[in-house]
Formats: C-alpha cells, sequence, structure tokens
C-alpha cells in the first residue's frame, strides 16, 4: 500500500527511516528492534485488540452511551497519545503558540476529543471488531481491523501506533480511507485562516464547541 | 506616475475579477508555511465554492435531509436495505463498464455474477443472494477510472447538487450517466417518471446512509466546509487506490486455489493468514 498525496508530508516527518527504508523495515517484522523503531507488528496488533476489545465492551454494555463517557475516556486517554495528536492537530500553529496557549489548547483538545469520539460511538450498540494484519510504515505500525455493525456493511478501519511517546499508543484511526488527525487538522487550518490565524480565537471556539456538545 | 497609475489600474482589475470568479487570495510570499497549506487545500476557487455549499446545505437542511429523516422513520430497515439493493443492482451496467475499463476481470466478473444472480434469484435485486455466494460488493464509477488512467485530479470543486468534487470527479460523473443505458431506455411518459423516481430514491436512500455521520460532522467540525473537503480527498484518493491495488486472482471462491507463492522475505503472520482470497477486500 503505498502512501496517498494527503499523508506524504506526515508520513515523511522522519527523513532518517525513509533513508534506512526496507533493510530496516524487514529487520522490524524479523523481530529484534531498535530503540526508535516502529511497534512490532505483533504487538502492536495485541495492542489494538486489547484496547478494542475494552471499547467494544464498554459499548456493548446496556444504558445509554451518556453513561459510559467516564469509562470511554478513560480508555481513550489511557491508549491514544493525545498529547501528540493534539500537537499535529494544531500543525504549522503550534511553534506560533505561546507555551501559555499550548497548554490551554491541548487541555481543551483532550476533552474535545473524547466528546467527539463517545459522539460518533453512540451508534455503535452491538459493534464487533476483528483485527487483521499489521504492517510497518516509516516510524508507525499500521493495525488493519474490520468493524461490523448490525445492519451496516463492515467498515475498514486502520489503527496507526507508534512508539513515540514511550509505550505503544494510537496516534491516528483511518476509517474507510479517511484520517482522523489529518481532516482535524484540515479543520483546525480553515478555521484559523479564516480568523486571522488567531490561536485565541481557536482556543475560544474549543471552549464553545465544548459548552454547547456536553 | 504613469507607473504608478498603470500599477493601481492593474490592482483594480485584478480586484474586479478576483470578485467575479470568486478566486481565493494565495498567501504572501515569504511565508512558505501557509503557501504549502493554500497548495494542499488546493481550492483556488473557494469563496465561490463556499457560496454554493451555503446553497446546497440549506436546500439539504430544509428538503434532503427531512425527506431522508422521514423515509428513516416511516419505512422500517429491512425494506430499506431491500430499496438499497435494488438501487445498487440498477447501478451494474455502469459498475461493470467501469471495473473492464479499469482492467480488473476479477472485479468485472463479481459485477457480472452479482447482476445475474441477484436480478434473478434475487427478484429483481431486491435480495442480495450473490453476497452470501461469494461474489461481494464494490463501488466504481467513472472518476475512479479517469485517476486510474493518469487524469489529473484538478482543484477543489463545490457543486450545486452535485456537491464536493473535482474536474475529474464531475467529467466521470458525466460519463456515467451517459454510459448508463437507463438514461437512453425508451422514451415516453412512464419511462421518464421511472427514471426520476429512481434518481429521486437514490438521493433519499444515500442521504438516510448518512444521517448520522453528517449530523456528527456538523456538529463537531469548527468549519464543516473545509472538513467535507478533506474528508471527500481523502476517501476519493483511498478508493482509487482500492482499485489501483486490487491484483485479486479471477478464480472464484468455490475453485481450488492455488498455493501462494511462496515469499522470500518473511511475511508477517496475519498477512499470511489473510490468503489470497481477501485481497480484493
Amino acid at each position: 500500500m503505498q502512501a496517498s498525496n494527503d499523508l506524504r508530508p506526515i508520513l515523511h516527518r522522519r527523513l532518517f527511516l525513509g533513508l534506512v527504508g526496507g533493510g530496516f523495515l524487514s529487520t522490524a517484522i524479523c523481530g529484534p528492534r531498535g530503540a526508535q523503531a516502529q511497534p512490532a507488528p505483533a504487538s502492536a496488533s495485541a495492542f489494538v485488540k486489547s484496547t478494542g476489545d475494552r471499547l467494544v465492551a464498554v459499548i456493548n454494555a446496556p444504558g445509554p452511551i451518556q453513561d459510559k463517557q467516564p469509562q470511554l475516556a478513560q480508555i481513550i486517554e489511557s491508549a491514544v497519545d493525545v498529547d501528540g495528536v493534539a500537537k499535529f492537530c494544531l500543525g504549522r500553529f503550534w511553534r506560533t503558540a505561546t507555551p501559555e496557549q499550548q497548554k490551554q489548547y491541548t487541555t481543551l483538545f483532550h476533552s474535545v476529543l473524547v466528546t467527539n469520539i463517545t459522539g460518533k460511538l453512540g451508534e455503535y450498540q452491538g459493534v464487533a471488531f476483528s483485527v487483521q494484519q499489521a504492517q510497518p510504515r516509516e516510524d508507525t505500525t499500521i493495525v488493519a481491523t474490520t468493524v461490523v455493525r448490525p445492519a451496516n456493511p463492515p467498515t475498514k478501519v486502520d489503527w496507526v501506533i507508534s512508539d513515540e511517546s514511550g509505550a505503544p499508543k494510537v496516534v491516528d484511526v483511518i476509517a474507510e480511507g479517511t484520517s482522523l488527525r489529518l481532516t482535524q487538522r484540515s479543520d483546525y487550518a480553515a478555521f484559523l485562516s479564516h480568523n486571522g490565524n488567531s490561536i485565541q480565537a481557536l482556543i475560544e471556539a474549543m471552549k464553545q464547541q465544548i459548552a454547547s456538545n456536553s | 506616475m504613469s507607473a504608478y497609475r498603470f500599477f493601481r489600474f492593474h490592482l483594480s482589475v485584478m480586484g474586479v475579477f478576483a470578485l467575479l470568479s470568486g478566486c481565493a487570495t494565495p498567501p504572501p510570499a515569504d511565508d512558505p508555511d501557509a503557501i504549502a497549506e493554500f497548495k494542499e487545500a488546493d481550492d483556488p476557487i473557494e469563496p465561490t465554492n463556499r457560496v454554493f455549499y451555503a446553497v446546497n446545505d440549506a436546500l439539504d437542511t430544509y428538503m434532503l435531509r427531512p425527506a431522508a429523516q422521514a423515509y428513516r422513520y416511516a419505512v422500517p430497515p429491512r425494506v430499506r436495505g431491500g430499496v438499497h439493493n435494488v438501487l445498487s443492482n440498477l447501478g451494474s451496467p455502469v459498475l461493470l463498464t467501469a471495473d473492464m475499463l479499469q482492467g480488473k476481470p476479477r472485479r468485472a466478473g463479481d459485477a457480472t455474477m452479482r447482476f445475474l444472480i441477484n436480478s434473478t434469484i434475487g427478484l429483481g435485486g431486491i435480495f442480495d443472494v450473490a453476497d452470501s455466494l461469494g461474489y461481494p460488493t464494490h463501488d466504481n464509477d467513472s472518476g475512479i477510472t479517469l485517476a486510474n488512467w493518469g487524469a489529473p485530479e484538478g482543484p477543489f470543486l463545490f457543486l450545486p447538487i452535485l456537491g464536493p468534487t473535482n474536474p475529474r470527479d464531475a467529467t466521470g460523473f458525466g460519463l456515467d450517466f451517459v454510459m448508463d443505458p437507463f438514461t437512453w431506455l425508451g422514451a415516453g411518459a412512464a419511462v421518464s417518471t421511472l427514471g426520476w423516481v429512481k434518481t429521486g430514491a437514490n438521493a433519499i436512500d444515500s442521504r438516510e446512509r448518512v444521517l448520522d455521520p453528517v449530523d456528527q460532522i456538523k456538529k463537531t467540525a469548527l468549519d464543516p466546509y473545509a472538513t467535507f473537503r478533506s474528508l471527500y480527498r481523502q476517501h476519493r484518493q483511498s478508493e482509487i487506490e482500492a482499485v489501483r491495488d486490487d491484483k485479486a486472482a479471477t478464480i472464484p471462491v468455490w475453485f481450488p486455489q492455488p498455493a501462494p507463492p511462496s515469499a522470500s522475505p518473511p511475511v508477517p503472520q496475519a498477512a499470511a493468514e489473510a490468503g489470497p482470497l481477501n485481497q480484493g477486500k
């Protein structure tokens, strides 16, 4: 599978890995891996399986989705590199933000991500999922899964797992070819370009969004 | 003085032109990050696109979405599934043409068998019998064909009624319409009425299937237009790649499969388990 044009800039973040190329990837598949390597496919698959099982157990438990929010938030916070995703989604504006703004934005991003994901999961009652193959790509490992909901065609969902934060964490979810973090980043970029590139305006908008959605 | 006047005149002409054509203003040349972002969005007529987005959004809010909601409320899921199957089955000629033009014999075979089986045993396409017989459903259109033939995508467009697209996909949409035998089928009031019913049913069926995701995007996106733009691009790109990377064997599922070629580098366990059958997925 080749990276799409849209994905290329991110995937090429680490020129080093790109240069070392195939030989490096095959050693990562075979077994022992370096300190900066992507997670081994087997361990990434196991991580996705256990995280997915936890999510499915909570979603399929009886009761309305609102009551499950704390449990889902806990799983998301432990399995997702939220700080890393937050930084990614702000893109080039991360560098222009003041440390105070970075802190405020990251805190808000945590609750935006949790409400967005739990909002999406509300209609997933009765969900089941299966883990397919895992393959390394650049400094991450992509684990393919199929999500099946009653009365819906099966959905292809890829989980992008990275070791960058010290432990295997989810850094992106790609549903039917659409990346969650890329979409979020383009949303923020468009908002910022229509609001004079003001990070303060973005922070206010996020606050408002959290207030209206909770 | 004259140079200055010329420059002013030039600026004002450019300004009028930009207003008429609704061109997005590129960022200043000394800001490489902003320029990279502008190129990535590839939306040179963004102001015009946003006008059409607003028009379509209003049409959707007051007409299509309520119609889709009423359809979901009034019609039980199983009947809706049957309607969807009939509509998909009617799309088979366009699907098959795209599969063949892309040189994908296995997909073309699936499309043919699905049409034959579902039109007969499936009672005019109401029941998707072919899926359980090993001929899974797939999507395809002329936009994907053009992409795989190497046609460039072109800038992002948001067209009235049609919605998010680009010159390549809009051309593909036109080609699909021309290739569709139902466009040319017979004449007379009854046939054209059926054609309109099919178009209307397709619109309501597709809208009903995305009611929840679209509501969710409008609720959570700070700039829904930009979010739909990004989603549309990514989704099309993944569809194009799925067709390009589909190297499925032409041997049907029920026929004894050849042994997979022994790869020289070790294949990950799970990939080996998936086997050749699932490659078309």
